[in-house]
């Protein structure tokens, strides 16, 4: 059977995670098994898994390393980490966090010391900036709300950048918008997926409707890059808000069912 | 039927074709001596033959001889019945017939006056004498139309020299002429050019082909110009012909005859010699050698390739051509608007024609809506594009000719696709490829609401030929597609091509030093002509027949924006798009009398019934479901229409439809607002519409629709019987409030405007346009002085003589810095209004904008069509603004303003019946017309008037 890891290190993450990983397994139909990577000791990580009756296993040597390699595993769907960084850190993930995201090309659950996590997922936001082909819905997260109790909203926050030029009659022109939106940037339909546009800054605006339909994960389409775009929304849901982030890595290249390969359309004379 | 080639001798084996000749030509462009045939002498009928069976495949073939048309004409004996035709450019450029089945037709002939042929015998005798002088006899002999011919070697000798000769002929020339102290032929054509100057001939051709000197007033040039012209008529791109001739290289110093037909419109055709070329031919010049012999093997491959049913090529020239490489999952849908083949019936997306799944196929029907109320939309056809097989991620190019509607495909599959301009609602389409990529032969009628497709494919390995007609009922469908069937593809593919070329004449748009606006504009004017049926009434939606967006509902786009273009290029197209709203007149009025009120007021949207179809609910990007007020509010509609309707009245002078159906649309909309205003203190009013700035609604006394409804009522009492109401609605059309302030020279917007949130949009917005409604959220917007587009200003534009004089300025300082131009609108309204104001850096950029709104997806939205009021208004800047165009009666009036950085602006229209062309340029203007037409100079702007 498949596994979500629970990657568990000494700090007070650890039980969030635990919970964080356990509630993801129950939506993707996986176990559960916690891993500590023994630096000093585990008393804090072993207890935590014994409490919540999670297989526990140890790892020795250097961290990164040893948690990617446990993550390449073909049985692991999701990994489950804790952040550690500091609310004021330019990178608000924390070393450790953002080493094995960028490096493991699998689902990355980063999860605030303070993460307020239910025991099953129901709710799953999806910030979707929608300006270039990285900012897909992961498709993964669409099959997901095919689930008969799972909601997942993808949210479109148009800031000053992707305002609109025109809105021409908005009863035609929102309605062809949104399906072309969705054609580019979600290609492979969204099924059950609702979808909400809001205006404002994306870092103000997501917590904002985390709060209101009381999400509990935000999932994040990426290209294992912490670029500009995305930094602000990573930084605040990590600082700023009380529920994991779920990166979940798009590819850019090859198979079709993410984005075509095929050589860019453009337009001359 | 198709005939087969007459037995010919048997000849060498060719070498194999280079590259550059390896593929299908439109058109063959040659001489005929020595290069179509050995000589004059020579046996041609296998080469009748020949040229018969390409012109009924469809070839052009041209002629081009210094001889006259009955030696040519009397050796070959060809009487080709088409679809290509056999043209003979005779006489060195002054004649031009075409063989017919019925014999020969002459096409043009070049007239020399009185004068100019007796400065001709002076120029000739002249020469000789001068000759004579230097002690060389010399005869004049011959005195052929527009030219004298001496001749340098009047010895029986050298009586008539076969083509094989000469080089000796030359030789004995050269001597001859040396032996009489002159350099050799080239001074003996100096002195002939002399003589002719000193006669009054400054523009004389003067030739030499060795024996003679020629003295004319043509020359073989004057005959590819026309040819290369004739082709661009025919919609034949350079690019598609083969120019052939065998006399490139220099002889005696002097240029060869046949580099006289590489003309500057020959640029980018292909062109060989099939001559000895003694001296080398141009480098441009393909040089095969070979001769007739090799000519003709040509001939023969380009029969066959017809035969096999290559697939025709494009022209592909730069500004006229949209290409899209490749297949962007993300801008497919865009792309797929942009490359759209319609013929005013039937509009379908340039989808590839293998499946792929981020295609959106659609073919639209004109003619038809389905469904009820504001979910109406446009009927739709079955798809005749689709092959079998997905694409997947394997090559794939798009080329649009917008020139000829003509969409080359090119990868997997390599096809042409075309809806015909010539018979509307017939598309064609020919394809080849793997054979797994073709379906079965296929026939089949396929019904659905209010559109009956009829298709039939032709199926080879590999190859494939499918025809559909569309039709309200199933024998139209049918009738139309066994017509299309009996005319064939080659003349389905030459009378689209001439139709398309037709409408173009009156209706291109040259800026010349600017290549990107160039294929913009020329990329709108296609949509704009693609989407307008000519003929009995066209519902112009507002993205055309590119797609589904806003279902094809008909807006004031269609009245305002696009129909001033089609009245000044293409009166008929107009004429149908007034024919929808007179058909709907009745609705009109029944709308009218359910508001309680008299006349006609047209819908703000409208579809197939002609009551208002727009939807009553929005869902806004912010989550927000809005109510839409337009249908009920935006009532500029019923002035808009009527202003359509004078508008082609204006540049057609259509009386009958002025006294006929046209007063009835003036006077039911006057009655309207005369029912309509309130009065107040002695003064009309118009309470509660909403004007173009949408973003404020509802409002009293938008400026817009109170002096559009003046302009209504006058217009309207100039045609109204009963003298009371003449008589009232002048007087109400005075006391209409219009906001006008004569201190500040500014008309406030609508009642209350200026007491708004003073606000300018580069204070607030990050950029222009932008939709300042979500920006600045409802609330605020609706209190600040921010429009969504141009409202008082649209005033200056379509009604410049009801607004104060002088007043465009200071209102556009006022309101322009506060308008977000969050309607797609906007941009090309202001480009043309910058324009007049002489503001050239604003003009262009606004006008840029309104160039790229589809074709950079500004809006984000092309994808469901493309933005057909938008293309209006940029023809509308160039013409209107940048050129300073406008009809008054029987006078059309020219008054500039050129941007420093084009070189020229050169404008097609038809005005009153009459086509003609504007240049205008640093130095002036100029006319290019019939003779009914003059340019004059008047108080520094130019009138174009009637003789």
């Amino acid at each position: 059977m498949n596994k979500v890891i629970a990657a568990l290190d000494t700090s007070l993450a650890a039980n969030p995670v635990l919970r964080t990983a356990v509630a993801l397994a129950g939506a993707l139909g996986s176990e559960v098994e916690a891993v500590h990577v023994t630096v000093d000791g585990d008393r804090v990580a072993r207890s935590a898994a014994g409490a919540a009756s999670v297989p526990y296993r140890t790892a020795s040597g250097p961290v990164v390393e040893r948690l990617i390699e446990i993550g390449r595993a073909s049985d692991v769907v999701a990994l489950v980490l804790g952040a550690r960084g500091s609310p004021l850190a330019r990178r608000p993930m924390g070393g450790t966090a953002l080493a094995v995201a960028t490096a493991l090309p699998k689902p990355i659950a980063v999860v605030p010391p303070e993460a307020r996590v239910r025991d099953h997922l129901r709710s799953v936001l999806v910030p979707l900036a929608g300006r270039d082909m990285e900012h897909h819905t992961p498709r993964a997260i669409v099959a997901l709300a095919e689930g008969e109790e799972l909601d997942v909203t993808v949210l479109h926050v148009l800031d000053e950048l992707s305002l609109p030029s025109f809105t021409d009659q908005p009863q035609h022109e929102d309605e062809a918008r949104v399906s072309e939106f969705l054609r580019r940037y979600c290609p492979w339909g969204i099924g059950k997926v609702r979808f909400e546009v809001r205006i404002g800054r994306r870092e103000d605006v997501v917590p904002t409707v985390v709060d209101e339909m009381n999400a509990d994960i935000v999932a994040l389409g990426w290209a294992q890059e912490l670029e500009p775009d995305l930094t602000p929304v990573v930084r605040t849901m990590l600082t700023r808000s009380t529920v994991p982030l779920l990166l979940v890595p798009v590819r850019v290249t090859g198979a079709r069912e993410l984005v075509s390969s095929a050589p860019a359309g453009t337009i001359s004379g | 039927m198709t005939g087969m080639v007459s037995e010919r001798p048997k000849r060498r084996r060719q070498p194999p074709l280079p590259a550059a000749l390896d593929r299908r030509f439109e058109a063959v462009v040659f001489d005929w001596d020595g290069t179509a045939v050995p000589d004059r002498g020579a046996d041609a009928s296998g080469l009748r033959d020949l040229i018969e069976q390409l012109c009924e495949h469809g070839m052009q073939l041209l002629v081009v001889t210094g001889t006259h048309v009955g030696n040519v004409d009397g050796q070959l004996g060809a009487r080709p019945a088409g679809p290509g035709r056999l043209v003979f450019c005779v006489n060195r450029g002054s004649e031009v017939f075409a063989a017919t089945q019925d014999g020969i037709e002459l096409l043009h002939r070049r007239e020399a006056t009185a004068k100019e042929d007796a400065a001709l015998d002076a120029a000739a005798e002249a020469t000789v004498d001068e000759l004579a002088r230097r002690g060389l006899q010399a005869a004049i002999v011959s005195q052929r139309l527009n030219r004298r011919k001496i001749d340098l070697i009047p010895e029986p000798a050298w009586e008539d020299p076969p083509k094989s000769r000469i080089g000796e002929l030359l030789e004995a020339v050269e001597d001859r002429l040396r032996r009489a102290g002159l350099a050799g032929v080239r001074e003996a054509v100096a002195l002939a050019m002399d003589a002719a100057d000193r006669a009054g001939l400054s523009d004389a051709r003067v030739t030499s082909d060795a024996k003679h000197v020629e003295i004319g007033l043509t020359d073989k040039a004057d005959a590819a110009h026309w040819a290369f012209q004739e082709l661009e008529r025919l919609g034949i791109g350079p690019s598609l012909v083969l120019v052939a001739g065998d006399e490139f290289g220099p002889l005696g110093g002097l240029p060869g005859s046949d580099s006289l037909l590489l003309v500057p419109e020959a640029q980018r055709s292909t062109a060989i010699s099939v001559g000895r070329e003694p001296t080398g031919a141009p480098a441009e010049v393909l040089s095969l050698g070979g001769g007739p012999e090799r000519f003709v093997t040509l001939l023969e491959d380009q029969l066959e390739r017809r035969r096999r049913g290559d697939v025709p090529d494009i022209d592909g020239a730069s500004t006229w051509t949209i290409s899209v490489e490749g297949l962007d999952p993300r801008l497919e849908r865009v792309h797929e608007s942009l490359l759209t083949i319609a013929d005013g019936r039937i509009g379908t997306r340039g989808t590839p024609l293998l499946e792929h799944s981020d295609a959106d196929r659609a073919v639209l029907a004109s003619w038809a809506y389905v469904g009820e109320g504001a979910e109406s939309e446009l009927a739709q056809g079955a798809d005749w594009t689709a092959l079998r097989g997905r694409l997947n991620d394997r090559p794939l190019s798009r080329r649009l000719d917008l020139r000829t509607g003509l969409l080359r495909q090119s990868g997997v599959v390599e096809s042409i696709q075309f809806s015909s301009r010539s018979r509307p609602a017939t598309t064609v389409l020919r394809a080849e490829g793997a054979e797994r990529q073709f379906p079965a032969a296929d026939r089949r009628v396929v019904e659905r609401p209010r559109v009956v497709s009829a298709l039939s494919d032709t199926r080879r390995p590999g190859w494939l030929e499918r025809l559909a007609a569309y039709a309200p009922d199933r024998s139209a469908a049918r009738e139309a597609l066994a017509a299309a069937e009996r005319t064939g593809f080659e003349s389905l593919l030459a009378e689209h091509r001439r139709a398309w070329a037709r409408r173009w004449e009156t209706a291109d748009i040259v800026i010349e030093g600017d290549a990107e606006l160039q294929l913009a504009v020329r990329f709108a004017l296609f949509h704009l002509m693609a989407s307008v049926a000519d003929d009995g009434e066209a519902a112009v939606g507002a993205r055309g027949l590119s797609g589904r967006g806003y279902r094809g509902h008909v807006f004031w786009d269609s009245d305002v924006f696009v129909l001033p273009f089609l009245a000044a290029t293409h009166p008929p197209a107009a004429r149908a798009m007034l024919e929808y709203r007179l058909r709907r007149l009745d609705a009109a009025r029944a709308a009218a009398v359910r508001l309680g009120y008299a006349g006609a007021r047209f819908p703000w949207e409208s579809a197939g019934d002609g009551f208002d179809v727009t939807p009553a609910l929005a869902h806004l990007p912010t989550g927000e479901i809005a109510r839409i007020r337009t249908g009920e509010a935006e009532e500029h509609i019923t002035a808009d229409v009527a202003w359509a309707a004078a508008t082609y009245v204006d540049w057609t002078g259509d009386e009958e439809f002025a006294r006929g159906p046209a007063r009835e649309l003036f006077v039911e909309t006057a009655r309207y607002w005369a029912s309509r205003v309130r009065f107040v203190d002695g003064r009309a009013h118009i309470f509660s519409v909403i004007g173009p700035d949408e973003y404020h609604e509802p409002v009293d006394d938008n400026a817009f629709t109170n002096v559009m409804a003046r302009w209504n009522l006058r217009r309207g009492a100039k045609l109204v019987e009963s003298a009371d109401e003449r008589s009232s609605w002048l007087a109400i059309a005075d006391a209409l409030v219009d906001g006008y302030d004569p201190m500040s020279g500014l008309y406030e917007q609508f009642a209350g405007f200026f007491g708004l949130e003073p606000l300018v949009i580069a204070d607030v917005a990050p950029r222009r346009p932008i939709a300042a409604d979500l920006l600045l959220g409802r609330e605020r917007t609706v209190a600040a002085q921010v429009l969504k587009q141009a409202d008082v200003l649209m005033l200056h534009q379509l009604v410049p003589d009801e607004v104060a004089p002088g007043s465009l300025l200071p209102n556009l300082d006022f309101y322009e810095p506060r308008t977000a131009h969050g309607s797609s609108l906007s941009p090309a309204i202001h480009a043309g209004l910058f324009a007049r104001a002489g503001r050239f850096r604003e003009a262009l950029r606004a006008l840029r904008i309104a160039a790229r709104i589809d074709l950079d997806d500004l809006t984000g939205s092309t994808a469901s069509g493309v933005h057909l009021a938008t293309m209006g208004g940029l023809w509308q800047a160039l013409v209107f603004g940048f050129a300073g165009v406008s009809p008054r009666g029987n006078t059309l009036i020219v008054d500039p303003r050129l941007p420093p950085d084009w070189g020229a602006l050169e404008l097609c229209l038809s005005f009153r019946g009459s086509p003609l062309r504007l240049r205008i340029h640093r130095g002036g203007v100029e006319l290019d017309a019939g003779d009914e037409l003059e340019l004059r100079p008047r108080d520094g702007i130019w009138e174009v008037v009637f003789k």
